[in-house]
């Protein structure tokens, strides 16, 4: 028997505010500025709205969005703390929420800062997730996480034969996708060679491996589909969703084995509830804090084999007519970072075939993941519905 | 009106701040020991310490002193100083070790060249006082 959350569910409503380094806005107004942008998608009114999840922490809190919004009747408040795990693995919460009835129109909601406000180490010393890392591993003078996760970057490296050429070739196609988009940070076309004389900052990772400090907000709505049917956009349902917690999850130091995050745990249950395996899917937007952590997502989800991930992602496979395009409206690298929101409203477009001139011709089934919190992984399969 | 001099913050080092299960292994840092957290029901070694063991569920655990030998599982070079206080020392190698005592430590590795770095290199781990309180941990080539 089919798992009764599959297709119970539906992407209703998306919504982005513009993609920039500086802003005027605060994270909530950015949030409830792309909030109600992705009701106007849905053709809801606030009014509608009877669930919320704002990310957390940073931006608003449910009392913002009742008082912001006028919500008549907030039913659900949630916070989900998975660092760039949160907005996908939300994805599941809400959809419990709309099926099983106790809601109807759930919202989830990024407002970021993270350009013209508190940057990355300074963030990250709210979230209790970090609180052993701030113990064992800032003193040392390991903390951000361009400096927590390189160490599995070079461990694949020492052991499977992956390259700075590779990671370099996620920053490159990712780039090109961004060009095409128009709402992004990064607009202007980024060569094998430059990657490479990026400044390095913390070994592998070159600046350029790494994901953007910028300022946004993104938005979108989970509603039943029988009902979402019936709204202003082409229907895109929820086929399979999962969150996904690693072993040592709050130490990568103490992680058996460092490249096991909690992406193996979230993919299988996620393929087998969708009723679809790797050889289905059209187009993926992956999780991209960092280029590696993309090119490991890929062998955890089953494209390639453990350790094949580098060549895998060579020779146009990933680019626009490739096998397998990746990360279609410029990802975190080189859109913008909005914890991977804008991840799960690129891959909705891209079934809805709004994607523009980086529409992936009859893209019918993709998926979307998160990556964070030091591992955390979650992931979505949406299916545009006939 | 005469204008004072705008003197810079020296950048302070981050500190641990010990919890009550992790006190006894900073305690044993200052002292020169490297003191690991072993379960009382099942003898099974933990890091970083917690309450409860995650194999047996005893809430018992004692602390005893470990050897200070390992090997390399993975490094990085963190060239930008996400906190201002390593400005001065970057480039610096982290390096990732397996304990020989069955944990992990992650630790500053130092007299050894970048490109001499390897998985499985033997280190050993040292002790460095940063004040009265805190010592921590740095390795060097076995």
């Amino acid at each position: 028997m089919a798992h009764p959350l599959r297709e119970a569910a539906a992407i209703s409503g998306i919504g982005e505010t513009a993609y920039t380094r500086g802003t005027h806005k605060s994270a909530l107004a950015l949030q409830l500025e792309a909030s109600l942008a992705a009701i106007a998608d849905a053709g809801l009114s606030p009014r509608d709205i009877d669930g919320v999840v704002p990310y957390f922490p940073g931006g608003g809190i449910a009392e913002d969005f009742i008082a912001n919004l006028g919500l008549p009747d907030l039913k659900l408040s949630l916070f989900v703390p998975m660092g760039g795990a949160t907005c996908v693995a939300a994805i599941q919460s809400a959809a419990m929420a709309v099926a099983t009835g106790v809601c109807n129109h759930v919202l989830i909601a990024v407002g970021r800062t993270g350009y013209s406000g508190a940057r990355v180490s300074t963030r990250l010393q709210q979230f209790p997730q970090f609180a052993l890392a701030a113990e064992f591993e800032a003193p040392i003078g390991m903390f951000a996480p361009a400096q927590l996760y390189a160490q599995g970057a070079r461990r694949h490296m020492e052991l499977y034969g992956t390259t700075a050429r590779h990671m370099a070739e996620i920053a490159v196609v990712t780039r090109q996708h961004a060009i095409l988009n128009g709402n992004v940070v990064m607009n202007k076309p980024l060569t094998v060679e430059e990657h490479h004389a990026s400044r390095m900052i913390s070994d592998p990772f070159r600046l350029f491996d790494c994901s953007l400090e910028s300022d946004g907000g993104a938005a979108i709505i989970i509603s039943r589909a029988k009902e979402a049917r019936d709204l202003k956009k082409p229907l895109v349902t929820i086929m399979g969703v999962a969150e996904g917690h690693p072993e040592s999850p709050a130490s990568i130091a103490q992680r058996p084995d460092l490249l096991e995050f909690g992406l193996v745990k979230s993919a299988p249950r996620a393929y087998e509830m969708a009723g679809v395996g790797p050889k289905d899917i059209d187009v993926a937007e992956i999780y991209d804090c960092f280029t590696f952590t993309v090119i490991r997502q890929l062998e955890i989800l089953g494209f390639c084999k453990t350790g094949e991930g580098g060549p895998f992602i060579m020779d146009g496979r990933i680019g626009l007519g490739g096998d397998l395009p990746i990360n279609t409206h410029g990802g975190l690298l080189s859109q913008g970072h909005v914890v991977g929101l804008n991840h799960a409203i690129e891959l909705t477009r891209q079934l809805r075939g709004e994607a523009g001139k980086a529409q992936v011709k009859d893209a019918e089934v993709g998926l979307v993941t998160g990556y964070g919190d030091m591992g955390d992984g979650s992931i979505a399969i949406l299916r545009r519905a006939a | 009106m005469s204008t004072a001099p705008v003197s810079q913050p020296v950048p302070e080092r981050p500190l641990p701040t010990p919890t009550r299960e992790s006190q006894p292994h900073w305690d044993g840092m200052r002292e020169g020991r490297f003191m690991l957290q072993h379960c009382s029901g099942c003898g099974k070694v933990r890091h970083y310490p917690r309450p409860v063991c995650p194999h047996c569920f005893s809430q018992e655990s004692e602390f005893k002193e470990a050897g200070t030998g390992g090997m390399i599982h993975t490094w990085t070079v963190c060239h930008h100083p996400f906190n201002f206080f390593f400005k001065a020392e970057a480039p610096y190698i982290v390096a990732l070790v397996d304990m020989d005592a069955g944990v992990r430590v992650n630790a500053p590795l130092r007299g050894v060249k970048e490109a001499d770095v390897k998985i499985g290199q033997r280190v050993k781990l040292g002790f460095e006082p940063v004040n009265k309180e805190v010592t921590l941990p740095f390795f060097v080539a076995e």
